[in-house]
């Protein structure tokens, strides 16, 4: 389990996380949701231990994460960020490789790994294909595809991803084949967690929810539980109503046209 | 244009280096020999058989042994060190900075490392540093990496933004401390006698043609040591290639990497600069070719510039010293004939492709 415990974060004085505490359970999907500028992406940077200026403790798999060495972290723990600007023209395949480059397992067992991580994002198709020449859905896929093959493989300890905002320039189908693949992660014994926009479609997918506001967390739980009206509202201050879908036997947000709770 | 192509075509790393390999030995001994005195290939062969003791019955041309073992051979391994060591740090430099347009030059190494060398060439005496003429030959190297590399800090610090480095702060960072750079020289020079000034003269030319075998004993281990070491940065400059942050989440421990990268490419282009002066382009335009040629992935930019850089300034050299033969072109000049119009093309590219954003 990822485990953050009373997380505080501040920089030029400016309060972005204040106590915050998170699990990220093995085999579950937890998703972060939140206005823009809730102190989200400084959370995960945490969790990945890409930012140290914070106080509060992370630990992983019951270890702190300031103890483990940088390659060792990498095994456990992959992360997407929300862009990734690459400048030289590689290939895909070299792109998704680099996601094994780091551990010491055989080249054939690597290309099984990638091999079967572009299957699942479905981007086999243009091993080839420079990456600069993708479009930006396409690319995204690509990263995620190389973030999956570096925890991939079955370990008998739990690893983990963290994703921000991974479907943020993917159009529909994409998004739900995105979200579906991060289910199936969850299977091979992954804690994914994902800063997520889309309300509705987080809803159908995810195990846990968190609400965070101005770097507090709002609310917590399993996800359909704490996807009410009341803390929808009170977490972006806009006025909604959740009905519920009887087809995928999910609730669902439609925000009020009305406008923002506050202005009215 | 590849950087475009739908395409990146899967090269075989082996037989693209071999390839590089047989040209830079071929136009190795092109460059042996060709010259005032041309000296035959097998000629070549039979006194470096001699003198490594396997041919001792060989009576060669007894100026061309001298020609070729006190004034072609040491330029020549000179020339192949320097163009490897100016390459290797323009590919490892550029793709640390994730940016192709970087090189030696532009952050500082060079001018850093020319200004420590003109400071010892006037004050040395004073400090009583240069007794002898092989003591000079022995503090160059080291002065002129000490000034590279406290020069390429002083960029990098004017470029770091929280932790990360803003490239557009540091090429522009780069441009004051070569100015600065530059403004002292001047000042230094104005202290300079008549014997000195002549000394930094004939040094700034960018000058191959003073080659000896003991300012190599020196240069060769340390120019070798700095080379090798960067080539091994291959598969942590693939992964910063996609970001830094993306590098450590991958296991790269960037910090280690890229002040390792500073320090072996300061001393490289240090040692260079304070065996042959500043000599541009190189660094810059031959990693860049072999990723227009081929791919851009490290584990072929490294070791292909290692072998391209000297196949480079061999010909260059061959040029500097035959367009205006029985004299010599400065090795610079050739260089930047070559690689500044080069260069702006390099940019009219980059513009199109609008890679000369702010980060």
């Amino acid at each position: 389990m990822i485990s953050a415990r009373n997380i505080s974060l501040s920089i030029h004085g400016r309060k972005l996380l204040n106590k915050v505490s998170l699990d990220v359970q093995p085999g579950m999907f937890t998703a972060i949701a939140g206005p823009n500028g809730a102190g989200k992406t400084s959370l995960l940077k945490i969790l990945s231990k890409e930012t140290t200026q914070h106080t509060g403790e992370v630990l992983v798999n019951d270890m702190p994460v300031s103890k483990y060495s940088v390659a060792d972290l990498s095994t456990i723990r992959a992360v997407l960020p929300q862009a990734s600007r690459v400048q030289f023209p590689f290939s895909v395949r070299q792109i998704v490789k680099m996601g094994r480059q780091h551990h010491k397992s055989l080249k054939k067992h690597n290309d099984t790994i990638v091999g079967e991580v572009s299957e699942l994002t479905g981007i086999s198709g243009w091993m080839d294909r420079n990456y600069l020449s993708l479009s930006g859905g396409e690319q995204q896929r690509v990263q995620l595809a190389r973030v999956l093959s570096q925890v991939w493989e079955e370990k008998d300890f739990p690893r983990y991803v963290l994703l921000d905002e991974p479907t943020s320039s993917l159009d529909i189908a994409q998004q739900q084949l995105i979200f579906s693949l991060v289910k199936h992660a969850c299977a091979r014994n992954i804690g994914v967690l994902a800063i997520v926009h889309d309300l509705n479609q987080t809803v159908q997918f995810a195990d846990k929810l968190y609400f965070l506001k101005s770097g507090s967390v709002v609310a917590h739980g399993d996800s359909k539980s704490v996807f009410t009206k009341n803390i929808i509202e009170e977490t972006f201050c806009c006025r909604v109503n959740v009905y519920h879908d009887p087809c995928t036997d999910c609730p669902y947000i439609v925000p009020d046209r009305v406008g923002v709770a506050g202005v009215v | 244009m590849p950087a475009t192509a739908i395409d990146v075509k899967q090269h075989r790393t082996g037989i693209i280096l071999s390839t590089f390999g047989v040209v830079l030995f071929v136009v190795f001994l092109f460059s042996l020999s060709i010259g005032q005195v041309s000296i035959p290939v097998e000629e070549i062969f039979f006194i470096t058989l001699k003198k490594i003791g396997l041919y001792r019955s060989y009576q060669p041309d007894a100026v061309h042994e001298v020609v070729l073992w006190t004034i072609r051979l040491p330029r020549v391994l000179m020339t192949i060190l320097i163009g490897a060591a100016l390459a290797i740090s323009g590919a490892a430099l550029q793709g640390m900075f994730r940016n192709p347009l970087v090189e030696p030059g532009l952050i500082g190494v060079s001018s850093g490392a020319a200004l420590a060398v003109v400071v010892l060439i006037v004050f040395g005496g004073v400090l009583s540093l240069t007794r002898e003429s092989m003591s000079m030959s022995m503090l160059m190297p080291l002065f002129a990496f000490a000034g590279g590399f406290l020069a390429t800090l002083l960029v990098m610090k004017i470029g770091n933004q929280v932790g990360r480095t803003n490239i557009a702060v540091l090429i522009l960072g780069g441009v004051a401390i070569n100015a600065l750079a530059g403004a002292l020289m001047g000042l230094v020079i104005f202290f300079a006698d008549e014997n000195q000034l002549r000394m930094f003269t004939f040094w700034t030319l960018g000058d191959l043609g003073g080659a000896t075998w003991s300012k190599l004993l020196i240069a060769t281990p340390l120019l070798i040591l700095s080379s090798v070491w960067l080539l091994t940065f291959q598969l942590p400059l693939n992964a910063i290639a996609i970001g830094e942050a993306e590098a450590f989440h991958m296991g790269v421990d960037v910090e280690r990497v890229k002040k390792s990268i500073v320090f072996f490419s300061a001393l490289a282009v240090g040692v260079s600069v304070s065996l042959a002066g500043t000599i541009g382009f190189v660094g810059l335009v031959v990693p860049h070719l072999i990723r227009v040629m081929f791919q851009a992935d490290n584990r072929l930019v490294l070791p292909a510039s290692l072998l391209g850089g000297p196949v480079l300034l061999l010909l260059a050299d061959i040029i500097a010293r035959s367009v205006v033969a029985p004299s010599e072109l400065p090795i610079g000049v050739v260089t930047a004939l070559v690689g500044a119009p080069f260069f702006i093309l390099l940019l009219n590219r980059a513009k199109q492709k609008n890679e000369l954003s702010t980060q």
